[in-house]
Order: C-alpha cells, then structure tokens, then sequence
C-alpha cells in the first residue's frame, strides 16, 4: 500500500476519536467530568462515584471500544457480570460480612421499620407507571428507593436492562445525598420532644443466636421468595462468615478484598452502560426525579411507622431511627444520630438505628424478592405446580 | 382510572403484604430464638485481666492516645507530645 504524507495524515486524523466525537459523547464526558467531580472534591459516595464516572469517562471516547455494547471490549467483559447477575450478589457477600445484625437481633420489632421504609418502592412504581413506564420498568425504578445500590442493579439488570445506567447513577447519587434529604424530612415529621427520647440500652445477643440468624433468614426468606436468594443468599453467607468464627481468613477476604474488587468491576461495568444513547434520554430526567421521590417516600413512611410505634410503645422509641430503615448502611443510620444529637448531645440513637438500617438491606431485598416473583421468570412448570398441589393433596389426605 | 395504574396500585399493596409478612415471621423467630438460646455473660474470671496488665501504659496505648488527640486537635503528631497518663 503506498503511502503518501497527505494521506498518511489523513489516515491517522481519521483514526482519532476526534473524528468521530459526537455532540452526545461530548456531554455524555462531561457528565463524567461532574461524577468525577463530586467524587474527588464533593466526597459524593466516592468508592462508587469515581470508577462510575470514568467508566463513563472511557465509554463515550469514540472508537475506545470501552461501551458496554462494544462486544469484546474490555468494560463489556466487566459488564457480563451485571448482566448475568454475578457482581451484585458479590457485593452482598461483602456487606454480609460487614454487617452485625446485634443491634436488630436485640430489637426485632426494628425489622418493621425496614418494611415501612420500602413504602418508597411502591409510591415511586406508581409514579412511574403514571409517567409512562411499563410495570417491569417501574418496578425496576421503584427499587431505587431501597436505597440499596446493588440490589437496584440486579433489579434493573432483570427486568428493565436499557434503563440500567440512570437507574444506578441515581440510587448511588441520592445514597450519597443521603444526609442532605433526611434531615429536612426527619424534622419536618417529628416534633422536637420525639428527636428528645433517649432509648433504652440493647440488651446482648447470644453469639450462638447471631450464627443461627443468617441461616434461619436463608431458609425462610429464600423458600418465600426464591427470586431474592441470589442477593440474600450471599448476604446471609457473607454474614455466617463473619460470625461463626471459624472463617477468619475468608471473613476478611470477603470484607476487604474481594467487596473492593467487585465494587471496581461493578461501577466500571455501570459507568460503560453510561453512553450517550442510552443515558441522553427523557426517561433518564424522569428517573432521576422519580429516584428523588423515592428517597423521600421511603425516609418519610420510615419515620412515620417509628411515630405509630412510638406512641404504641409508650414513648421507648425515637421516631429518628425510622429514617434508617432505607438500607445505605450506614449512612442513613449516621444521619438519625445526627439529627438526634442536634435536639439533645446526650443522646445516642446510632446503635439503635443500626437495628432498621440492617433491616432495610432485608427489607430491600425482599421487595426485591416480591418484584422477581411477580415480574420476573421464576415460576414452576404447569406439570411442576400440578405435581405440587398433588403431593400436597396426598399429604392432607394422610391418616 | 388507566387499569396499569390500578394494576400497579394492587401490585404494590400485595408486595407491602408480602414484605411485612415476611418480616413479622422473622421478628418472631428471632424472639424465638432469644428465648431458646439467652445471653450468658461470660464468666467474671475470663473477663478480668490481671490488674498490672491492665493498668500497664504500653507504648501502643500511647500510639493510640497520640493518633486521637493529633485527629481532635487537628495537628500533626510531631507538634505536641504526651508527659502524663494517669489510668483510672
């Protein structure tokens, strides 16, 4: 091939993202620049935000073969993991062994609190279907207010994959906005002789119990809602690690290591989804908004309930630690002490919100779970179900 | 009213349903199982430490008191150093 220096200039030109930069990639760059941004200054999540946006950074570069789609490029190895649900359950391990279920095992009547903070989930799914979503993609959107940023993945992956990357940037973004939409809400619905109750010192839990817990939840959740196992399953082991005491070395792996590595594949594999023809859309403003409502609906049904219990307990119970019945632990949990500690600097609500910060993980999980069984592909075969309902008739009809 | 909406507005009644039930069968077993398997402290002798280990200075407690105080008065370590600790 013969060469001149004319076209040999030209080649290389061409051969340069420059040539191919589209308007949209252009924004799309700068919306990683931001997301970089407020990882790097603002202190935003920055574990996530910061390989999130430069797996966006990387997928807009043209011709970088670094999209999600690109098959055979690199982040789209990454990404096989979102897409075959490997990453987040992963994630769950790591939190697993991170988690000490103490403060929930001392005050189970927490766990209701993680149950009215998914309210959140279900006003935002109607909101959702109400912009125009259909039920998977409003599903998939609800979730985001769990607050739970693996779970929103797995949901999104399962049922609405297209609307992946708002999803995500919108359940990391509002997790790490955490502490500036709580407070508001939390004041707003409590009045300053509720954010005044001091609660009464936990009570300890049994070691024993604490390695019983993991498995007992794995056996009566996952045979509930078989579609949640994948995420409660390894939460749950994460979590046996941790306390059985006789897995130090894998306990240790599964908090440090292993959730850091995980964590770099998941965000780079969600920053790559981040292109401009995917995220560049009406659906991604009304996600984001649609994930703000979300935030507050869940935070504020969280508070409430602690209201209701709280007269019903005889005033034993700070409404402040409904807010954390959202997962982000623990976050949500820090922003109950802090509001508390405002009213009175005495008291120490951080232990007793740990109790409904743990229980939204579950909580979530299980909304998870209820979404998977409802929209997703788990469901038994007619001869399975007949065979079933046949084995059940038999059982009744013993004498 | 659009049935999607109302079929929305059943889905999320039932899987309110379905999470609270769930967790009210958890809450119990944990009551349960705080019941079956209580507290026990553990025994006083294996607490306690012998008293001149306990009350030993040792140059990671003063590690550990310099770390604190350098975070709290936002100095660097090299800039105060610590003459007296008196244990309780």
């Amino acid at each position: 091939m013969e060469l001149t220096l004319g076209t040999a200039a030209n080649k290389i030109i061409g051969s340069t993202g420059f040539s191919s930069l589209t308007l949209g990639d252009g924004i799309m760059i700068l919306v990683a620049c931001v997301m970089l941004y407020l990882a790097i200054w603002k202190k935003f999540e920055p574990l996530l935000l910061l390989p999130i946006g430069f797996g966006c950074l990387l997928a807009n570069l043209p011709l970088s073969m670094m999209a999600s789609t690109d098959s055979g490029g690199l982040l789209n190895f990454f990404y096989q993991g979102v897409k075959h649900e490997i990453l987040p359950p992963l994630v769950f391990l790591g939190v697993g062994a991170l988690t000490d279920f103490g403060p929930l095992l001392a005050n189970p009547s927490t766990l209701l609190l993680g149950a009215a903070a998914q309210i959140g989930v279900y006003t935002t799914l109607v909101g959702a279907v109400l912009l125009g979503f259909d039920l998977k993609e409003a599903s998939a959107i609800g979730i985001i207010g769990g607050a739970d940023g693996p779970t929103s993945i797995f949901i999104a992956s399962k049922l609405a994959p297209h609307l992946l990357a708002p999803i995500a940037v919108a359940a990391y973004s509002y997790m790490s906005l955490v502490p500036l939409i709580q407070p508001p809400i939390m004041r707003w619905l409590t009045t300053p002789e509720e954010r005044k109750i001091k609660m009464e010192q936990l009570k300890p839990i049994s070691q024993t119990v604490k390695i019983i817990f993991p498995i007992v939840v794995t056996i009566v959740c996952c045979l509930m809602l078989p579609g949640v196992t994948p995420l409660l399953g390894m939460f749950m082991l994460g979590n046996l690690f941790r306390e059985s005491g006789v897995t130090a070395r894998l306990h240790e792996t599964a908090e440090t290591h292993l959730i850091n590595i995980v964590t770099i594949l998941l965000a780079l594999a969600v920053g790559s989804s981040m292109t401009a023809d995917s995220f560049l859309k009406l659906e991604t403003i009304k996600i984001i908004i649609l994930g703000l409502l979300a935030f507050c609906m869940a935070t504020a049904g969280g508070v409430i309930f602690a209201k209701i219990m709280s007269k019903l307990s005889g005033g034993k119970i700070n409404p402040l630690i409904g807010s954390a019945g959202v997962s982000a632990v623990p976050m949500a949990a820090r922003v109950s002490q802090k509001v508390g500690a405002e009213e009175d600097q005495s008291n120490f609500l951080l232990m007793h919100a740990m109790g409904p910060n743990v229980a939204g993980v579950i909580g979530s999980a299980v909304a998870a779970g209820v979404f998977i069984s409802l929209f997703g592909d788990i469901t038994v075969s007619s001869d399975q179900a007949a065979n079933t309902i046949e084995l059940i008739s038999n059982i009744t009809a013993l004498p | 009213m659009d049935p999607i909406v109302i079929t929305s507005l059943t889905v999320s009644f039932i899987a309110i349903l379905v999470i609270f039930t769930v967790l009210i069968v958890l809450i119990y077993t944990i009551k349960l199982l705080v019941r079956l398997i209580p507290y026990e402290a553990p025994p006083a002798a294996a607490r306690a430490k012998p008293k001149n280990s306990a009350n030993a200075v040792t140059p990671d407690i003063i590690s550990a008191i310099t770390a604190a105080m350098a975070t709290h008065l936002r100095k660097s370590p090299k800039e105060f150093y610590i003459t007296q600790i008196h244990p309780k």
